[in-house]
């Protein structure tokens, strides 16, 4: 906990000065609301915000578990042969790279507004790292040690689970880590531009409801509950990472120099 | 001794008559590209011989091992291991061992996992082969770190580890690349000892390659000499000291007129390389 004692000063500093600025300076609310309005609307509103949460980390949840599971597969294939992996990966960039925005449409006429389409776009956006990260991860493994597994005659299974997936671990964690944020990110801008209003609109839409209807210490409220749902994955995920590299993979081990 | 061969004593050095475990005519190796690695390359290897192979660096021993482990085809020449291909004896017969350069663990396992892993790959089940493997720990004297993570432990203790991992599923012919090259010269001297004394125990024939002449001429009852690449064997040097070795051996004149003869024949062996 030693650790956690900076970050936290330098965080009430800037909420001090902050708080201060607002007051000193009489600064409109529209402009830029001090913490203390901002805790108020959050204290205020927190039952829609909750329930905001709660609709957006589930399509983030939805959309990231697919992901993986989608993402891995594919990764699979493009590491048992070169022919695969040069075909499918073109492809693979393209996700990347298509505005979401420009094709929102097209997903809600197909997978229907609001939670559908938000989970196919959290899926969209968070698939990439996951396929690239496993892939380099399954291809990289030390030759030596598949040289051992060939002298003991291992099947191509023994190889895979037993080998090739372990080894990759730390890419493949990497990869979630990175796609966990994505998720989020892509579920919320899904509910923005996908996504319907009301009580199931999720954080998306309480961002664009309190912009629009300028209320500002709201907005602000909910750009911070969407933060802590960023960080609260990030943690969860980074708690799984460490859990399975602890023993023996140098991004986990705590040294003492 | 579960390890020893049925009918098998310890400590039994080769006698001329017996049953060659591998056999090596004229074999090469010549790469994709066109480089040459092994020429004409011919010898034997009999049950309980200890066979050093000696050569510079790049002389082509290492891949000469591996292919009698049937880990790189052979593109010239016949090679068999137990009557078969190299490939065949190991998947059929499986009495290969190989040892690494580098322990060559798997470090998200504890040092059980990797021991048991050639076990586990054969199918053996949970309780037998967490056994067998205690048992392979337990002869190079680890068997007090079962659960620890290869990260936990020095060089030489990997090392060790992977010598156990050999050991495990009882091996007849045991293949070692430079196993103890990384290791500090006191671990080194100690690991060699220990070696010998498992050899003996477990009646082993040994394909041992190094380029440190001390240690080849410590641990063998016969030396190869090869040439630099293309590799070729250019002599054999047959090492007549008493077994068990002990320790003081390595200053013994005898000892020392073989090691200064195969220092000589491998610096002929570079020299020639440097004339072409």
């Amino acid at each position: 906990m030693r650790s956690a004692g900076p970050p936290i000063l330098v965080f009430v500093v800037l909420i001090a000065v902050w708080q201060a600025a607002c007051r000193l300076l009489e600064i409109p609310r529209f402009l830029l609301p001090a913490p203390t309005d901002v805790v108020e609307a959050w204290i205020e509103n927190r039952e829609s915000l909750l329930g905001a949460l709660v609709s957006t980390f589930l399509s983030a949840l939805i959309g990231f578990g697919a992901a993986i599971v989608v993402g891995m597969s594919i990764a699979l294939a493009m590491s048992q042969s070169k022919l695969l992996e040069r075909s499918i990966f073109p492809y693979a960039v393209l996700l990347q790279t298509i505005p979401i925005v420009a094709i929102a449409p097209l997903i809600v006429i197909w997978f229907g507004a609001g939670m559908p389409a938000v989970v196919v776009i959290a899926f969209l956006i968070s698939l990439f790292p996951i396929i690239t990260n496993t892939t380099a991860g399954l291809v990289s493994t030390d030759h030596n040690l598949v040289a051992m597994f060939e002298l003991y005659n291992a099947s191509w299974w023994q190889r895979m689970v037993k080998l090739k997936f372990p080894a990759a671990l730390p890419y493949i964690m990497t990869g979630l880590r990175i796609s966990s944020g994505l998720a989020v990110i892509g579920a919320i801008v899904g509910e923005f531009i996908a996504g319907i209003g009301g009580l199931r609109g999720g954080i998306g839409y309480v961002i664009t409801s309190a912009a629009a209807q300028i209320k500002m210490p709201y907005l602000f409220a909910a750009a911070l509950t969407s933060s802590i749902l960023g960080i609260a994955i990030f943690i969860l995920v980074s708690f799984v990472s460490t859990r399975f590299l602890r023993h023996w993979h140098e991004s986990a081990i705590r040294r003492e120099l | 001794m579960a390890v020893a061969r049925p009918g098998g004593t310890p400590a039994v050095k080769p006698s001329p008559l017996g049953e060659s475990l591998i056999s090596i005519d004229r074999v090469g190796k010549t790469y994709a590209n066109g480089t040459i690695a092994l020429e004409d390359i011919s010898f034997d290897v009999r049950d309980g011989e200890f066979v050093s192979l000696v050569g510079p660096s790049g002389c082509g021993k290492s891949t000469l091992l591996r292919m009698v482990a049937g880990l790189g085809p052979i593109t010239s020449g016949t090679m068999l291991v137990e009557g078969l291909s190299p490939k065949a004896a190991r998947q059929e017969k499986a009495d290969t061992a190989f040892v690494f350069q580098d322990a060559n663990l798997m470090p998200w396992r504890t040092v059980m996992g990797n021991v048991e892993l050639p076990l586990e790959l054969r199918g053996m089940e949970k309780i037998a082969r967490r056994a067998q493997a205690a048992e392979a720990l337990s002869m190079v004297g680890l068997g007090d770190v079962q659960k620890s993570y290869p990260r936990e432990l020095s060089g030489g203790m990997r090392m060790r580890v992977s010598l156990a991992r050999a050991l495990a599923a009882h091996p007849r012919l045991l293949l070692m690349d430079e196993p103890f090259g990384a290791l500090d010269e006191i671990t080194r001297q100690r690991l060699n000892g220990e070696l010998l004394r498992l050899c003996a125990l477990a009646n082993w024939t040994c394909v041992f390659v190094t380029h440190n002449v001390f240690e080849a001429v410590y641990l063998s009852t016969r030396i190869l000499v090869m040439s630099a690449r293309p590799g070729r064997i250019i002599a054999e040097v047959a090492v007549p000291l008493p077994h068990p070795r002990v320790p003081e051996i390595r200053t013994d004149p005898e000892f020392t007129r073989i090691v200064r003869e195969v220092v000589s024949l491998l610096g002929s062996a570079t020299d020639a390389h440097e004339e072409d």
